[in-house]
């Protein structure tokens, strides 16, 4: 089970513009791994240093331990691709491009297998393949990507938000598809925005922040690095008592409630106390990602820097 | 009007760089055809002599208009105004489509229909903007013949012909824009209707009545079809005659009426005429990146092949003329003997000359393939393919083959209409073979052209698209005319037309189109090497 994709201190400038910094990433075989970050972070730059598209400035990237400008060609028979935003030829029809790309990939050698997988797939993503590209919409170029990916299989997708375009029902085809592949035991690097697809469909993450790798883990790893929020009902004089219990952070009263954050394994040790202050609607929810994306995502890059092993600083703090 | 002019503003601001170029490009030929009137062709006498000639061969009239006297600006408008109108046409109809179906097709006009300006105004704004545009045109234009010292009411005519078919025209193209989904399919029914205005005119002068001192011809009735006839018949400098323009400004009244009832029944985005499906399969053509390349770039082949064939054809038919221009118009013998070098034979420096504009035609195509691969490169759909196992240096050469086979096709073709039109000649076998080394002798230098654009793809790709039609534009007029207006020798040498053989009197020193190939060879083979090491630069 080795690396399939291994980056260490990649870089890439365009003139001036930094795009990559000193980026690591490590894909293990098998794995289903979320790549995210907030727009302009170099997630489209790094696929495209994968693909061989582009050539990086500094550092090495390796895929399937070998060099994806210098191997391109031979890397990408075991590579099925999906871009963020898909660019048909106006005047080739849907299914001509899927035809076209599976021929290119060697997809297409045993002829009735080809033609019942996109068959199949067509079908499931009610893809009309008559229609010329030109006549596409958002979601269906998207569509006809994500056929001629899936039609040819692969032992390493690359999607660059593959679901951006596409409505909920075929966001769940595509999960689906996904998961037919990992079964499979192919590797997917999946870069996305949508929490609850990579939630749903992601073993392990890295988010990246400015060219630079900021978070990586598990889930279940990242999770740790939230707290929980608790709120109730406000009452004068109580924001102080709770400022003083161990474990409790970020203490603000807002629209008549006092909100605050603690620490995840120390939640339980807090009820009792609470209990004794007499508190009214009590609510607690659970820690969410979202929060640590949107710490991530956010515009300071002091809150975005702070060492994740320390989180310190006020996660989801109102600004 | 207060919605009304922020729409018109942002047209204007769109285009200003495009239109500037249209009008400023017609006008500054209509400048060089008027100034060529007293040069190349001559004195009065002379002129009369060629128009006289149109009597023997009508075809010719085809590409220049009804000869209606010999006088300067008769004759300057017997040369160029077709033409002017034909670009005028050109110019209406792709602003209109632009506009309208272009950017429903883009979605933009759903943002700006979403707010007061509504579905309509937009289009009203569209109507005003191709109408002044033209009328810019036909000031520039009349501008232009009065610069040449030509009288001003006669150039005054010309400009307002040539300025209402561009208005005939713009409503042509909007309602082109209403029948079909996409701009690609308006501006293809438009076009080929502009084109055909052009030649229906064409044969009607062709077939029309001389005047018995063969200086006058009166159109035949298929001018009348055609919104270019309606400009030639005001005459200009003869009848100065401005009614015809009344049928090109009613038809444009009624189109426009039309365009606005089709609008009002339509959706936004919708079209008259349902979109064409295409194929649920890919056929046997589009096995790998050659075939792509082939596919993107066929549609665009054939039509430089149409041009092609016409002009190998006419190179042959027009021959029978060749003998009369000899005693009748030495001014433009002289014009064609410097074009093919002075130990050719009438004859064989006239089916030259054509030659020449032939390999022009092959070199714009191969350079069209180069500038398809730059916009796959641009738009994004290069992507897919070079992720999938092809390498950079194969995508590449695929264009360039594309690029080769259309330059091979394109002179074999206009061979081919040159041997139809041998048919006809006194000596059938010798004109045949003149064309046949006429084609190949182009080769070489169209071929030149291929391997330029594709070293500049590779070196400066987003200069691919303007750095190409500039360097044919460059090569084609120093290389062929250059010497007709007198530039040093250098400067005419810089062009790999100079260099084509000339296949004339006989012997055929073939040692430039051996250099040539050499040369080509060697830019491609550098171009395709240096893809393998060149990423894709994407944007605009």
């Amino acid at each position: 089970m080795g690396s399939v994709i291994s980056i260490r201190g990649l870089e890439k400038h365009f003139g001036r513009t930094v795009a990559l910094d000193g980026l690591d990433l490590e894909v293990a075989s098998g794995e289903i791994h979320g790549f995210l970050g907030p727009n302009g972070a170099g997630k489209s730059t790094t696929i495209r240093i994968l693909l061989g598209l582009a050539r990086a400035s500094g550092g090495e990237a390796r895929l399937f331990d070998r060099d994806p400008w210098r191997d391109a060609a031979e890397l990408h028979r075991r590579v099925a691709y999906v871009p963020g935003d898909v660019s048909l030829w106006p005047n080739l029809s849907g299914g001509e491009a899927i035809d076209l790309l599976s021929r290119l990939r060697g997809g297409t050698a045993d002829r009735a297998v080809y033609a019942e997988r996109k068959a199949r797939l067509v079908e499931a993503f009610q893809l009309d393949p008559r229609k010329k590209g030109r006549a596409y919409s958002k979601g269906n170029r998207q569509k006809v990507a994500l056929v001629a990916a899936f039609a040819t299989p692969a032992e390493l997708y690359i999607l660059d938000e593959p679901t951006s375009g596409l409505d909920p029902l075929m966001e769940q085809v595509f999960n689906r598809e996904i998961a037919r592949a990992a079964a499979g035991g192919a590797t997917v690097l999946l870069s996305s925005h949508i929490l609850s697809e990579v939630e749903a469909l992601c073993d392990r993450v890295s988010i990246i922040r400015a060219g630079r790798r900021v978070e990586t883990g598990t889930l279940a790893d990242l999770r740790h690095l939230t707290r929980s929020s608790v709120a109730f009902a406000h009452v004068p004089g109580q924001e102080s008592a709770v400022e003083s219990l161990d474990g409790a952070h970020d203490v603000v009263v807002s629209a008549g409630r006092v909100q605050f954050t603690a620490d995840s394994d120390r939640v339980a040790a807090l009820l009792p106390e609470l209990g004794r202050l007499g508190v009214e609607g009590l609510t607690v929810a659970p820690p969410s990602l979202e929060e640590l994306f949107l710490r991530h995502y956010g515009d300071d890059p002091a809150m975005a820097d702070a060492p994740p092993s320390a989180p310190t600083t006020g996660a989801g703090a109102p600004r | 009007m207060g919605l009304l002019l922020p729409l018109l503003a942002q047209r204007a601001r769109r285009d200003r760089l495009q239109l500037a170029l249209w009008i400023v490009g017609t006008a500054g030929l209509a400048l060089m055809a008027t100034a060529a009137v007293g040069s190349t062709f001559g004195d009065e006498t002379e002129r009369e002599a060629i128009l006289r000639l149109t009597i023997v061969a009508p075809a010719i009239l085809i590409f220049r208009g009804t000869p209606n006297g010999a006088g300067e600006g008769e004759f300057a408008v017997f040369l160029i105004l077709a033409f002017l109108a034909l670009l005028a046409g050109l110019m209406s109809t792709f602003l209109a489509v632009r506009h309208t179906r272009g950017d429903e097709e883009q979605s933009r006009a759903e943002l700006v229909a979403a707010t007061p300006a509504a579905r309509t105004l937009p289009t009203v704004a569209t109507v005003v903007h191709g109408v002044l545009a033209n009328l810019l045109l036909a000031i520039a234009v009349a501008g232009a013949f009065m610069a040449s010292g030509l009288d001003a009411s006669g150039s005054a005519v010309a400009g307002i012909a040539v300025g209402a078919t561009g208005v005939a025209f713009l409503a042509i193209g909007l309602v082109a824009a209403q029948l079909f989904r996409t701009s690609r399919s308006a501006n293809a029914l438009s076009v080929s209707l502009v084109l055909a205005a052009y030649l229906v005119r064409g044969l009607g002068d062709a077939l029309g009545e001389a005047s018995d001192d063969g200086l006058v011809r009166t159109a035949a009735w298929p001018s009348w079809l055609s919104p270019i006839g309606w400009a030639q018949r005001t005459e200009p400098f003869a009848a100065n005659d401005l009614a015809p323009l009344l049928l090109s400004v009613g038809l444009a009244a009624v189109l426009i009426g039309l365009v606005f009832m089709f609008q009002s029944a339509r959706d936004s985005g919708a079209s008259l005429l349902p979109g064409r499906a295409g194929r649920a399969t890919a056929g046997p053509m589009l096995r790998g990146n050659v075939g792509l390349a082939w596919r993107l770039n066929v549609g665009a082949i054939a039509s430089w092949a149409v041009g092609a064939v016409l002009a190998g054809a006419l190179a042959t038919t027009l021959t029978p003329l060749v003998d009369q221009i000899g005693t009748d118009a030495p001014a433009i013998a002289d014009t064609l003997r410097q074009v093919a070098g002075p130990s050719a034979s009438l004859e064989e420096a006239f089916t030259v000359t054509f030659f020449s504009m032939v390999g022009i035609l092959a070199a714009a195509a191969a350079l069209q393939a180069v500038m398809r691969a730059r916009q796959e490169e641009a738009h994004g759909s290069a992507e897919p393919v070079l992720a999938a196992p092809v390498p950079r240096r194969a995508w590449l050469g695929g264009y360039a083959l594309v690029g080769a086979l259309a330059i091979v096709l394109i002179l074999v073709l206009a061979a081919g209409g040159a041997l139809l039109g041998s048919l006809a000649a006194d000596d059938p076998a010798a004109s045949a073979e003149n064309a046949l080394k006429s084609a190949l002798a182009q080769a070489p230098a169209a071929l030149v052209f291929l391997g330029l654009g594709l070293l500049v793809f590779v070196l400066a790709p987003r200069l691919t698209i303007p750095v190409g039609w500039a360097l044919l534009a460059a090569g084609a007029f120093f290389g062929i005319f250059g010497e007709i207006l007198g530039l040093p020798d250098w400067v005419h040498d810089l062009s790999p037309f100079a260099h084509a053989p000339l296949p004339v009197g006989g012997e055929v020193d073939w040692t430039g189109g051996f250099w040539m190939l050499g040369v080509s060879a060697a830019a491609v083979a550098l171009a395709v090497a240096a893809m393998g090491r060149r990423e894709l630069t994407t944007d605009g």
